[in-house]
């Protein structure tokens, strides 16, 4: 069974057929095959099933644009080990932004945003903010825990 | 888009990872989340709550050590 709706599915259809200038690779982490049972800590993956539809979902939106390569942490080498884990780049670049665990609820809607700004460039921050960011010289990491409401 | 996430789409230097607190209680345990949003920058300090983006990129610079970086106040992100 679908997660979108048909009317979500066209909505997003319209704002990417509208807002998608570029490529967009998303990769998904997962582990299949462990649907709702709940095992111990590291073993399974509740929400893996539920992530891959939902991705597959908003990649159909625009397959010429948005790619989407699904990774079996299992069978595969991986530097990612919890699960789900989805990235957003451009087509090449190493991943800089992450969602670990179902992106549902307010964070699909920040997926879709980040597809659209990623497939634009257009990050939308004030030229004061650039400025600051242009002082780091090292790599950070900045974690932002959020729940799926 | 989170600012965090814009803010790794605008410098190779940002690395931006949203956590589901709920499907990962180790690591929400770990970095003390009582309350949401919650942001740990470089698994050391930590803020709450959502801020404006001049405050945000503030606080993040700040709390990774560069100078200048704001007046936000910071917390330990991890719990003893």
């Amino acid at each position: 069974m679908a997660i979108l709706s048909d009317q979500v599915k066209r909505q997003l259809q319209d704002r990417f057929a509208e807002h998608l200038s570029g490529p967009v690779q998303l990769t998904l982490y997962t582990r299949p095959g462990s649907g709702r049972l709940i095992l111990p800590s590291g073993l399974g993956c509740a929400t893996c099933d539920d992530a891959r539809q939902l991705v597959e979902e908003l990649q159909e939106a625009a397959p010429d644009l948005v790619h989407l390569r699904v990774v079996d942490v299992s069978a595969e080498d991986s530097d990612v080990t919890e699960v789900p884990t989805l990235t957003v780049a451009f087509p090449g670049e190493e991943p800089r932004i992450r969602w670990q665990g179902l992106p549902a609820g307010y964070e699909f809607a920040t997926v879709v945003d980040a597809v659209e700004r990623v497939s634009s460039g257009a990050h939308g921050l004030a030229d004061a903010s650039l400025d600051a960011l242009a002082r780091l010289t090292e790599p950070v990491d900045v974690m932002v825990f959020a729940t799926p409401t | 888009m989170s600012l965090a996430n814009r803010m790794a789409l605008a410098s190779p230097n940002v690395n931006a990872r949203t956590i589901e607190a709920s499907e990962f209680p180790d690591l929400s345990r770990r970095f003390g989340v009582q309350g949401v949003p919650r942001t740990v920058v470089n698994e050391q300090g930590a803020f709450v709550g959502a801020l404006p983006e001049a405050q945000f990129v503030a606080a993040v610079l700040e709390l990774a050590g560069v100078s200048g970086g704001g007046e936000e106040e910071e917390e330990d992100a991890t719990q003893a």
